[in-house]
């Protein structure tokens, strides 16, 4: 049981446990106190001076992010006095901002922007010209720095110091002529840079990814759970679903990821985008193959399964599904038709057991323990070796594969479905595009990908949910289906 | 008293005016102006209000809106920087920018796709109004022709390089730090009225 201090806050009495700061309580409370340098993930620093409170019985103001609250104190933030030391924080933070929010990506989701109207000094008394710094840097693989838009809050360098260690980054100079750089020839080469973007209260950082692709403010943004590796991360992906177009993805604080997301799980938001994806199936039961409607690829995969014997189909699972799929796939195929032949699709050149201490686990799949759950539940084994070999070598005369919805983390991607080449019919559940560069796949499905659908992971800290899909856009959504979807469009037609 | 409604009597019917032929006198009357303006107008006497157009020129204002324009930096390039202002207060949605990283780091940001489709344009000027930087302008051409539908999407090189525009129009707002310049352009605005003029021959 931990002690908790009462004070007074705007008049209201809140109590928090001992040792909170002022901000921290006041952020609880949904009291708004304007800060930049101030971050929840990060050490506190108190340099920009900017979230002024008053405190009866003090002389001065003081900065809430660096002040404990203690029993009894009495805390103002929207007193005149108060009110007027934001302004001019702003006005300073000001001085030698280029305002070039037209080509900035910060626009829209900046905290100058946002604090300039809320408790902003709308006349500048500034008549001298502004000091001039570098702009557009090359930084590092995921970031370009511009020095002049920085208000030098410091909270990418206690980023590099505190949560990656590398102190890549630093404050050179002094004064107005104060900026935000890299040691000389050094780069930032860490998996984390993009969170340097997140953090960023201005546009100093910006990542190369994202830079100029969109303005923020024609996105929405739904919560999903990063593909990417087991750890689960929680992120908003943002994008334009009239287009069925995404853009980037960002991380959500939760407390599998704290803060922060690694720079590969940024990029798992491309193969859902139009080009390079299938959206249209492909069916090749007789003859040649040629695109054709979901409902109709399904018809012909239902009339081939129920031609078939129970002997001669196998299933290739990838473990980058929803639990939800893999119950549904697993009931039909091995409960109710009785199939015994089931397969993971596993990379061979994997090391599941990687872990880099921040974030990024070996394990390129959401889902493993998932699968590994799901096979138990039917009575199979859980067999994580490489299979192709053995499912070429079966001889199966029907094979479903429910291709890695990542193809990216699936280096020997193309060699491992070359094996599959000398079987007769092989359906393959996928969403990556270039399925039909592989003579061996007879048959695909578009698949929904993990932004689309509903569902839960089984991650490395358990549970991990989607639950707000990105509505079905365009004509290039329209054919995309998610697993048992077309389980359930199969089952009608048999 | 409330919900009662006087209604006039209808005129007594004891003229012979109002027993039905006197409309003959007033279409006799009409008639009389319309064939002596006419008479006036075949033999000169009166100036006719309308236009032979396209043959004869028509007379609009300098200031008319009409067929967008892009303008130019003083070194020539396009002076968009794509911040996609006009683009979000567009109530036609007819904006269509694609941006980019320009190949020298003293821009930065620009268009590589800058696309009006004029067919849904409704000529609003908010596209004017919302541009930081006098990028995009409506200019006096008010007459505009095509017969298939990609005449109607005006690309960025034809908003900011058409032959009409002679060698294109500088903005007036300029980076005074990076490229000084004068405020002034009278170039611009000479061009401007040959614009206005060009539509007028």
């Amino acid at each position: 049981m931990s002690e908790t201090v009462t004070f007074k806050l705007n008049g209201k009495d809140v109590s928090v446990p001992k040792g909170w700061t002022v901000m921290k309580a006041a952020a609880k409370e949904g009291v708004e106190i304007p800060h930049f340098c101030y971050h929840e993930g990060l050490s506190i620093a108190g340099v920009c001076r900017f979230c002024m409170v008053k405190v009866e019985g003090r002389p001065k103001l003081e900065i809430a992010c660096n002040l404990q609250a203690t029993e009894g104190m009495v805390v103002s933030t929207t007193e005149d006095e108060v009110k007027e030391a934001h302004k001019w924080a702003l006005e300073f933070h000001l001085i030698n901002h280029p305002l070039d929010c037209p080509i900035c990506d910060q626009a829209g989701e900046c905290s100058l922007q946002d604090y300039y109207m809320s408790v902003g000094k709308y006349e500048s008394e500034m008549t001298r010209p502004k000091v001039l710094k570098p702009k557009a840097l090359d930084v590092g693989d995921q970031l370009v720095l511009d020095t002049e838009r920085c208000i030098l809050c410091s909270r990418c360098v206690r980023f590099e110091e505190e949560i990656t260690k590398t102190d890549a980054l630093g404050i050179f100079n002094r004064g107005d002529r104060a900026t935000i750089g890299t040691y000389p020839d050094k780069r930032l080469e860490h998996n984390y840079q993009t969170n340097l973007v997140d953090i960023c209260p201005v546009g100093a950082f910006t990542s190369k990814d994202f830079r100029f692709k969109q303005r923020v403010w024609f996105l929405k943004d739904k919560k999903a759970i990063c593909p990417g590796c087991s750890t689960g991360c929680e992120v908003d992906v943002y994008g334009k679903p009239e287009d069925s177009h995404y853009y980037r993805i960002k991380p959500r604080h939760s407390e599998v990821n704290g803060h922060w997301m690694c720079d590969k799980g940024r990029y798992y938001y491309d193969h859902m985008n139009p080009v390079g994806r299938l959206r249209k199936a492909i069916s090749g039961i007789e003859g040649s193959r040629k695109f054709v409607d979901t409902d109709e690829a399904i018809a012909d995969l239902a009339r081939k399964i129920s031609n078939s014997s129970v002997s001669d189909m196998a299933l290739l699972v990838s473990p980058q599904y929803t639990n939800e799929e893999y119950a549904a796939l697993l009931e039909f195929f091995v409960t109710q038709m009785g199939v015994k032949n089931v397969y993971q699709w596993r990379e061979p050149t994997e090391s599941t057991e990687d872990f880099d201490g921040i974030l990024y686990r070996g394990d390129h799949n959401a889902n493993t323990a998932g699968l590994a759950a799901a096979l138990k539940a039917v009575g199979l084994e859980n067999n994580i070796e490489n299979q192709f070999d053995d499912l070429a070598k079966s001889g199966a005369k029907l094979v479903v594969a429910l291709a890695p919805e990542l193809s990216s983390t699936y280096p020997s991607l193309k060699e491992q479905i070359n094996k599959l080449e000398e079987l007769p019919f092989v359906s393959m559940w996928t969403i990556d595009g270039k399925v039909f560069e592989y003579p061996g796949i007879n048959h695909a499905i578009p698949m929904k990908g993990f932004a689309e659908k509903k569902g839960s992971f089984i991650g490395h800290s358990g549970v991990r949910k989607l639950e707000q899909p990105f509505p079905a856009g365009n004509e290039h959504a329209r054919d995309l289906v998610e697993t048992v979807e077309a389980l359930t469009k199969v089952m009608a037609h048999l | 008293m409330a919900g009662v409604i006087k209604v006039a009597s209808p005129p007594e019917d004891n003229n012979l005016f109002q027993k039905g032929y006197g409309y003959i006198s007033t279409i006799s009357q009409g008639m009389w102006k319309t064939w002596s303006i006419f008479w006036e107008q075949i033999t000169g006497k009166e100036k006719t209000n309308t236009l032979e157009w396209p043959e004869a020129p028509a007379n609009y204002s300098d200031r008319f809106k009409g067929k967008h324009f892009l303008t130019r930096r003083p070194d020539g390039q396009v002076r968009c920087t794509a911040c996609f202002l006009c683009a979000t207060h567009c109530p036609a949605d007819c904006i269509h920018i694609e941006a980019g990283q320009h190949p020298t780091n003293e821009i930065e940001k620009y268009p590589v796709r800058f696309e009006i489709d004029i067919l849904r344009c409704v000529f609003c000027g908010f596209c004017e109004e919302a541009c930081p930087v006098d990028a995009i302008r409506l200019g006096p051409e008010y007459a505009m022709t095509g017969n298939y539908g990609e005449k109607w999407v005006y690309t960025k090189d034809y908003l900011a390089d058409r032959t009409q525009l002679q060698g294109g129009i500088t903005s007036v707002k300029d980076e005074q730090e990076k490229h000084p310049t004068t405020d002034h352009h009278p170039n611009g605005e000479e061009k401007i009225k040959a614009l206005a003029r060009h539509m007028q021959h």
